[in-house]
C-alpha cells in the first residue's frame, strides 16, 4: 500500500468538507467525516448491493434520493444527509421493514446491539400496516446457527459473506419477494464452515448462535479482546462473559490481523476452556494413585525429588517439553529455567513437530527466523503458490486472506496440493486456483523439484543469482538434471508442461508469496522440501524482492513464539544460535550466569534418554508426547520408567495420567501475556475469566520451581517477564496493529549460495521414494480438520456439536472400490495394527488417499511410520499405506 | 424590650399556649395510634407493595426472561437467568429468577419495564422476617406470592397481536406457512 | 441420473455459454421434463455439473414459478394473479378451479391430473384473464371457456382453445420408447 499513490476528491457531506481517495463510497467518506448513514445491506466487507434502500441521502444536482452505500463520491459532491426529505425516506423504507419484522426484541438475543432497534429508536419509526405478518415455518434447527428467517430483513449481508468472504457458498435467498428467506438446501440443516460470520455480520437477530441463545444481554458482559488459541494465524477475538462465565466469542471488523473473520474453531470453539474435567488442583502420586494436595505439599514434592535427581545424576538427567500453546512470556521462563534453574539444554516446544523444518531452513537461506512477508503482502501478491498447506482447514484465516487476493485483487493462484477441485460444504482453495496440481503428500518433494527443474530447464533463472553464484546455479541445474521428467511423471502424475506452465507463472509475478503448510511441514523431508521451495525464490529472484517470500505457515498458536523464545533445545532467545560463542555470550551477560554447554536433546532424543535410563527427571508443560507420537517411539514406556514426571496441563491427559506431580495450569482465557503468530506479530492476550479453581499460569507455577530450588526467578506478573524478553531480543513485541516484516539477510544469502548449499544438495535434489500401492489399499495421512485443533478442542461442546468423533475421509471412486459408503464402518490395518473408524465420502479427498483428522485418532497413530528429520529432528508421522476392509 | 413583649416573659404566656394544646388534648381524649396487627389500615388504590411473578390463566408463567426489569432496576434487586424452553425450541422463559427485597426501594420500574406484564405489584407488605436472607426471593416464591394476590390472571394468547406476529411463542405452535 | 440419461443434451447447453453458471435454467428445465418437476437429487446434480453449491441451485430454482419442486399433474395450471389480470378478474379464475376441481394454490386433484398455481405476470396482459397449462396459454378466459378447456384436457388431453405456447423451451421432443 505504501508505495501506492492514490489520487483523492474532496466532496462536502453535510457541510464537512472532507477529502477521500478516489472511488470511495460515499457512505464510507461520510463515516469518515463523522456522519453516520444508517444502512443495513451496507458492509465495508462486502461489495455493495443497495437492496436495503435505507442510505438514502441527497446529493446536490441530483434529480432523485441516491443510496450512498453504491454512489462513489466524485469531486465537488455535496451530499446531505438531514434534510427533512432524506428523514422521510429514511423513515418510509423503515416503516416498510417493520411491515413484517416482528417485535419480538424482548426474546431477540440482537436485542440492544440491533441496528433495526437503534433506527426505529432514532426515527421513532412506527408502522401503519395492520396486516397479520410473514411467517416462515420452522422446518429444522442447525447445529451452532439459529435463523430465525420472520426476523430477517433480506439484506443478504450473510448470503454474500459466505460468497464474497468465506467462498462457502452455504446460504441462498430462497424464494422471492417478502417471502424470501435465508436457508442451504431445502429443510436440510445447514452445513458449512460454521464460520460464524453470518452470525456476526447480521444487522438483526435472523442468524444467532444457539451455542449462547438466550443466556445474556449484550449490556451484562464484560468484553476481553484477546488471541484465539486454535492455531498459527493469531486471529484477535473479542471474548465476553458474564460473571465468571464464557458467553460468546466474536471479532471486531477491522480488529487484528483476522480483520474480524473468524473460523468455526474462534467462534464456537471456545468452551473448551471451561470444560467441567480441567485439572483445578495440584495432584501427587501416592501408592499409585493421583490424589489432590495442596500447592506447598505439590511444589515442595517436586523441588524435595528435583534436588535429589540433581545431585545424583547431574542436570543432563532432566529434560523440559513445553506446548506452542503458552505464551511467549511462559516459554521464555521455561527455556530460562531449563537452562539456569536446572542447567540443561534438553528442552523442546512443540514447534518441533514440523514449525521447526521451516524456520530452520529460513535461517539457513535468508538469515530470518521470520516470514520476510505480511498478510497484506499475500492480499497483494500476484502470484500465490500454495505447497501442502490444505489451507482451509489447517489456517483458515491465512486461507481468507489468499481468498481476498484471489477475489478481490485478482491474483493468481498456483496449487500443489493433495486436493481434488471439488465443491464441498466447505470451501476448497483449489476452486480458486489457475493451475491446480493435485499430489499426493508423499510427492510434494518430487513436485516441488518439477517447478525447480521447469525453471531451470526453462531459462527463467534470474541472470543476477547466475552472475552472483554461478557455481550455486550450475550445482542446482546438474542435480535437476539428474531428475528425468518421466520419472516426475510417474512420481507426481503431472508432465512437464504442466510444470512448464506453473514456473512461467512464479517468475512472471512481481510479488510472489510461496506458502507452504502443515502437510508439507511435517512430512518426511519437509526440511528439505522448505529449502527447495527457497531455492526456488532465490533462482527466480524474488526472495530478496519487496512483497516476495516464503511463509511457513505455524500450526499452534505460539509455535513461531517458541522459535523465537529459545524453547528449543538448538535455539536461544531471539532464535540466536546455541552453538554460537558471541550469542550464548550475550545471553550469559544478560542473565549474568553461564549457560550450560552441552547440547540439549530434542524431543525424539529426550524420549530415546528417557527409555535408556539417562534422563530421570521431566518436566512437561501441557505437552502430550503420549498422545501425540506415534507408538513405535514408545513414549509410555520410556516416561514410565522416569524417577520424576511433572505436567502442568489443562486435562488428565495420557501423558498427565502417567505423572507424579501433575499442576493444574491456567488456560489462555485466564492469563495475560504475548502471543507471536505465524507471521511474527506479537500480540497481547488478555484474561477474560479468573483461573479455575486452583490453577494458575504456567509462568507463576515455574516462577515458584525456581523459587523452591533456591534459584529465584522471580517476576510480579507476565510484563516484567516481556521486559527482560524485550531486554534481550531488542523491540520484542512492539504489539502495533501489524508486524514489520524483516528482510532477507544479504550475507545470509551469500553465505548459502557460496558454501551453504553443498553440504547437503545431492539429497534434497533427489525424488522422494515412490510408495507402490498395492490394491486394497489406500495411503493414509493424518490431517487436521476445520473443526478442532489438536486435542485441546476435542473438549469443546459447540466443535463436538459439529464433529463429535473421528472419521476417515475418501474419495467417492475409492469408495465404490471397497464397496463403502458414508457412515460404514471401516477397518484399517497394516502390519502394525489396526484402527476402525467411520467413513465419509468427500469428492476434494484425491483418489487412492485417505484422511484422518489426527483429533480423536491416538490409537491409530500406531499405523504410522515415523521418520526422523536428520538436520532438524523433526519426526514425521503423517502418512501410512494401510489396507482397507469393511467392517460390520 | 417592648411593654408587650416584657408582659410575655414575665407570665410565661409562651409556656400557657403550648399547655393550652395539652390541656384540651386531655380533656377530649380519643387515641390515634393503631392497634395494628388487630386493625389495619385501608390502603392507598396505588399502593405498592410486595412484588409478584404472574401467570397466564393455563398456568403457564408469563415471564419471557427478556431480563429488562433487570436492566430497569435501579438497585439491582433482580436477577434473571434465561434459557430456552426445554422442549420448546426457540421460546424463552427465565430457568431462574431472584429478587433481593431487602435491597427494593419498591418504585415500580421493573413493572413498567416488562413487555409482557408479567410483574405485579401486590398489596403485600407483612414481610418483616428474622432473617434477612429471606427476603432472597427465588422463583417459585415469587410466583407463589403472584398466585395468592392475583386470583384473576390474562387470558393466555397464542399470538398475542397481529402485529406482533408469534412474540415468544414456540415454533411448534406457530400456524403453517401460508403458500 | 440426468448425466447418464441426457448427456448428450448437457453438452449441448454447456458449451452454449461462456460462463457455465448460465446454463442453469436450461439443465433445471431439462430436469423438469424428466421427472415432472425438479428434485433435490437432480439439484444436486446439477450443482455438481456447474461447479456450483446446491444452496446456489436452490435459489433460483425457487426464484421462478416456472419451476416446480414438487410433483404436478398432468395439467398444471398456472394462473395468472399480477396486476392486469387480477383487475381482469383472475380470482375468479381461481375461484372456478375451486368450485370445479376442489383445489387450491399449490394444490393436486386427487385423480393426479390436475394441479393449481398462481403465478406472476406471464406477458399476456391484453388477453387478461389467463392461464397457462403446462406449455400452452389459454387466454380472455370466461366460465364457459374454461369449462371447455377442462373437458377437453381431461378427454384427450389437449384443447384447440389453446394459444400458443410461446415460452421456451420449445415443446420436448417425444421420448424414446414413449
Amino acid at each position: 500500500m505504501a508505495n501506492q499513490t492514490t489520487e483523492t476528491v474532496r466532496l462536502m457531506i453535510d457541510g464537512i468538507s472532507i477529502s477521500v481517495p478516489k472511488g470511495t463510497l460515499v457512505i464510507e467518506a461520510a463515516r469518515q467525516a463523522g456522519v453516520m448513514i444508517p444502512h443495513f445491506c451496507y458492509h465495508p466487507k462486502l461489495k455493495p448491493d443497495a437492496n436495503c434502500r435505507m442510505c438514502l441521502v441527497e446529493i446536490e444536482r441530483v434529480r432523485k434520493l441516491q443510496t450512498s452505500c453504491s454512489t462513489v463520491a466524485t469531486e465537488g459532491m455535496a451530499v446531505r444527509t438531514a434534510t427533512t426529505v432524506v428523514n422521510d425516506a429514511h423513515k418510509s423504507v423503515l416503516e416498510f421493514i417493520l411491515a413484517n419484522h416482528p417485535l419480538d426484541c424482548p426474546v431477540c438475543d440482537q436485542g440492544g446491539r440491533c441496528d433495526l432497534q437503534d433506527f426505529s429508536h432514532q426515527y421513532t419509526a412506527t408502522s401503519r400496516f395492520a396486516e397479520t405478518k410473514r411467517i416462515f415455518q420452522k422446518e429444522y434447527f442447525s447445529p451452532l446457527i439459529e435463523t430465525q428467517m420472520n426476523r430477517c430483513v433480506q439484506c443478504l449481508r450473510c448470503v454474500r459473506y459466505c460468497d464474497e468472504v468465506m467462498d462457502v457458498k452455504a446460504l441462498a435467498p430462497i424464494g422471492r419477494g417478502t417471502m424470501t428467506e435465508i436457508k442451504s438446501f431445502g429443510n436440510h440443516p445447514l452445513d458449512c464452515e460454521f464460520c460464524g460470520g453470518c452470525v456476526q455480520i447480521c444487522p438483526v437477530g435472523a442468524i444467532t448462535s444457539r451455542l449462547s441463545m438466550y443466556e445474556y444481554r449484550p449490556w451484562m458482559l464484560k468484553r476481553a479482546d484477546t488471541i484465539c488459541t486454535f492455531c498459527g494465524d493469531g486471529c484477535q477475538i473479542t471474548v465476553q462473559t458474564k460473571d465468571q462465565e464464557l458467553i460468546e466469542v466474536n471479532s471486531a471488523h477491522s480488529g487484528g490481523r483476522n480483520n474480524g473473520d473468524l473460523c468455526a474453531r474462534g467462534y464456537f470453539g471456545f468452551h473448551a476452556a471451561s470444560h467441567p474435567d480441567r485439572v483445578t488442583h495440584p495432584l501427587i502420586r501416592r501408592n499409585g494413585t493421583l490424589v489432590e494436595a495442596t500447592w506447598e505439599e505439590a511444589l515442595l514434592f517436586v523441588a524435595e525429588q528435583t534436588n535429589r535427581i540433581k545431585q545424583a545424576h547431574g542436570p543432563q538427567a532432566f529434560g523440559g517439553l513445553i506446548s506452542g500453546r503458552c505464551t511467549n512470556e511462559e516459554l521464555y521462563l521455561f527455556q530460562k529455567f531449563m537452562r539456569l534453574t536446572i542447567g540443561t539444554n534438553n528442552l523442546d516446544s512443540s514447534a518441533r513437530y514440523g514449525h521447526v523444518n521451516g524456520v530452520q531452513a529460513m535461517r539457513r537461506v535468508q538469515g530470518t527466523h521470520r516470514w520476510t512477508v505480511t498478510f497484506e503482502d499475500i492480499v497483494q501478491a500476484d502470484v500465490l503458490l500454495l505447497v501442502g498447506t490444505n489451507i482451509t482447514e489447517a489456517n483458515p484465516i491465512t486461507g481468507l486472506k489468499v481468498k481476498e487476493a484471489v477475489k478481490k485483487q485478482e491474483a493468481t493462484l498456483l496449487t500443489i496440493e493433495a486436493l481434488q477441485p471439488a465443491v464441498g460444504t466447505i470451501s476448497n482453495i483449489t476452486n480458486l486456483s489457475k493451475q491446480h496440481l493435485c499430489v499426493a503428500p508423499s510427492q510434494f518433494g518430487a513436485a516441488v523439484l518439477g517447478l525447480l527443474k521447469a525453471v531451470i530447464e526453462g531459462d527463467h533463472v534470474d541472470p543476477g543469482i547466475r552472475q552472483r553464484a554461478s557455481d550455486y546455479v550450475s550445482a542446482l541445474s546438474h542435480a535437476v538434471r539428474q531428475i528425468a521428467w518421466e520419472d516426475l511423471a510417474v512420481s507426481t502424475g503431472i508432465s512437464s508442461d504442466s510444470f512448464a506452465q506453473m514456473a512461467a507463472s512464479v517468475v512472471r509475478g512481481r510479488r510472489v508469496v510461496v506458502l507452504a503448510g502443515q502437510i508439507l511441514l511435517r512430512s518426511q523431508g519437509g526440511y528439505g522440501m522448505c529449502l527447495n521451495l527457497l531455492d526456488l525464490l532465490l533462482l527466480s529472484g524474488k526472495l530478496t524482492s519487496p512483497g516476495c517470500g516464503f511463509a511457513p505457515l505455524a500450526e499452534e498458536n505460539n509455535d513461531q513464539g517458541a522459535v523465537e523464545m529459545g524453547a528449543v533445545a538448538e535455539l536461544l532467545p531471539g532464535a540466536l544460535d546455541l552453538t554460537d560463542q558471541d550469542s550464548r555470550d550475550r545471553m550469559a551477560r544478560a542473565w549474568k550466569e553461564e549457560l550450560p554447554l552441552v547440547p540439549g536433546g530434542t524431543l525424539i532424543e529426550m524420549v530415546d534418554r528417557a527409555s535408556a535410563g539417562i534422563i530421570k527427571s521431566l518436566f512437561v508443560v501441557g505437552e502430550n508426547p503420549v498422545g501425540s507420537l506415534p507408538s513405535q517411539i514408545r513414549a509410555k514406556e520410556a516416561l514410565s520408567k522416569l524417577d520424576l514426571l511433572v505436567c502442568q496441563e489443562l486435562f488428565l491427559t495420557e501423558t498427565a495420567a502417567l505423572a507424579h506431580v501433575v499442576l493444574p495450569a491456567a488456560s489462555a482465557m485466564e492469563k495475560a501475556g504475548t502471543f507471536t503468530n505465524t507471521e511474527g506479530h506479537a500480540q497481547a492476550v488478555r484474561p477474560a475469566i479468573d483461573p479455575v479453581g486452583d490453577s494458575r499460569p504456567d509462568w507463576e507455577i515455574l516462577s515458584a520451581f525456581s523459587v523452591f530450588l533456591g534459584a529465584p526467578l522471580e517476576y510480579g506478573e507476565a510484563k516484567e517477564i516481556l521486559k527482560e524478553i524485550r531486554s534481550v531480543i531488542p523491540g520484542y513485541g512492539s504489539l502495533g496493529p501489524s508486524p514489520i516484516a524483516p528482510t532477507a539477510d544479504p550475507s545470509a544469502i551469500d553465505r548459502y549460495v557460496t558454501e551453504g548449499y553443498r553440504h547437503d544438495v545431492a539429497i534434497r535434489y533427489t525424488l522422494p521414494p515412490r510408495a507402490v500401492r498395492q490394491e486394497g489399499t489406500v495411503q493414509l495421512g493424518l490431517v487436521q480438520s476445520l473443526f478442532h485443533s489438536g486435542k485441546f478442542s476435542t473438549h469443546s461442546k459447540g466443535l463436538l456439536q459439529i464433529e463429535p468423533s473421528a472419521f476417515l475421509q475418501m474419495n467417492p471412486v475409492d469408495a465404490a472400490r471397497f464397496a463403502l459408503g458414508s457412515g460404514d464402518r471401516v477397518r484399517l490395518s497394516n502390519n502394525r495394527g489396526q484402527f476402525i473408524t467411520t467413513v465419509k465420502v468427500l469428492e476434494r479427498v484425491p483418489e487412492g488417499l485417505a484422511w484422518l483428522p489426527d483429533h480423536f485418532a491416538q490409537e491409530a497413530l500406531r499405523l504410522f511410520d515415523c521418520v526422523i528429520d536428520p538436520d532438524t529432528k523433526v519426526p514425521s508421522f503423517r502418512t501410512a499405506t494401510v489396507s482397507v476392509l469393511k467392517a460390520t | 424590650m417592648t411593654f408587650k413583649a416584657w408582659i410575655r416573659t414575665i407570665t410565661f404566656y409562651e409556656l400557657v399556649v403550648g399547655m393550652k394544646a395539652t390541656m384540651s388534648h386531655l380533656l377530649h381524649y380519643k387515641p390515634i395510634t393503631m392497634q395494628y396487627p388487630h386493625e389495619k389500615r385501608a390502603l392507598p388504590d396505588n399502593y405498592r407493595g410486595m412484588l409478584s411473578l404472574l401467570r397466564y390463566d393455563d398456568g403457564t408463567e408469563k415471564c419471557v426472561g427478556c431480563d429488562l426489569c433487570e436492566a430497569a432496576c435501579p438497585s439491582r434487586v433482580i436477577r434473571v437467568v434465561s434459557a430456552e424452553v426445554p422442549g420448546e425450541p426457540t421460546k424463552r422463559y427465565s430457568k431462574e429468577y431472584y429478587m433481593d427485597m431487602t435491597r427494593c426501594l419498591f418504585c415500580g420500574l421493573c413493572v413498567d419495564a416488562c413487555p409482557v406484564d408479567a410483574l405485579g405489584m401486590t398489596r403485600e407488605y407483612e414481610w418483616s422476617v428474622y432473617d434477612k436472607r429471606q427476603l432472597h426471593l427465588n422463583k417459585e416464591q415469587l410466583l407463589a406470592i403472584g398466585d395468592r394476590s392475583f386470583p384473576v390472571r390474562e387470558k393466555q394468547l397464542e399470538l398475542q397481536h397481529p402485529n406482533v406476529a408469534f412474540f415468544n411463542v414456540a415454533f411448534k405452535h406457530l400456524p403453517q406457512k401460508p403458500d | 441420473m440426468l448425466k447418464d440419461k441426457y448427456q448428450q443434451e448437457i453438452d449441448e447447453l454447456l458449451s452454449r455459454y461462456p460462463v457455465k453458471r448460465s446454463a442453469l435454467i436450461p439443465l433445471l428445465y431439462l430436469a423438469q421434463r424428466d421427472e415432472g418437476f425438479v428434485s433435490e437429487g437432480a439439484m444436486k446434480e446439477i450443482a455438481g455439473l456447474l461447479h456450483l453449491t446446491p444452496p446456489q441451485v436452490y435459489e433460483t430454482a425457487t426464484f421462478y414459478t416456472m419451476i416446480n419442486l414438487k410433483p404436478v399433474g398432468k395439467f398444471h395450471l398456472q394462473v395468472c394473479k399480477s396486476l392486469m389480470c387480477a383487475l381482469a378478474g383472475s380470482d375468479t379464475v381461481i375461484g372456478w378451479v375451486k368450485t370445479k376441481l376442489g383445489i387450491g394454490p399449490g394444490e393436486t386433484t386427487t385423480d393426479g391430473l390436475f394441479t393449481l398455481s398462481a403465478v406472476e405476470c406471464l406477458a399476456a396482459c391484453g388477453t387478461a384473464p389467463m392461464m397457462q397449462v403446462n406449455d400452452d396459454y389459454y387466454e380472455r378466459l370466461t366460465e364457459d371457456t374454461f369449462d371447455r378447456i377442462l373437458a377437453d384436457l381431461k378427454k384427450d388431453g389437449s384443447c384447440s382453445l389453446k394459444t400458443g405456447p410461446f415460452m421456451w423451451p420449445e415443446p420436448a421432443p417425444a421420448k424414446p420408447g414413449a
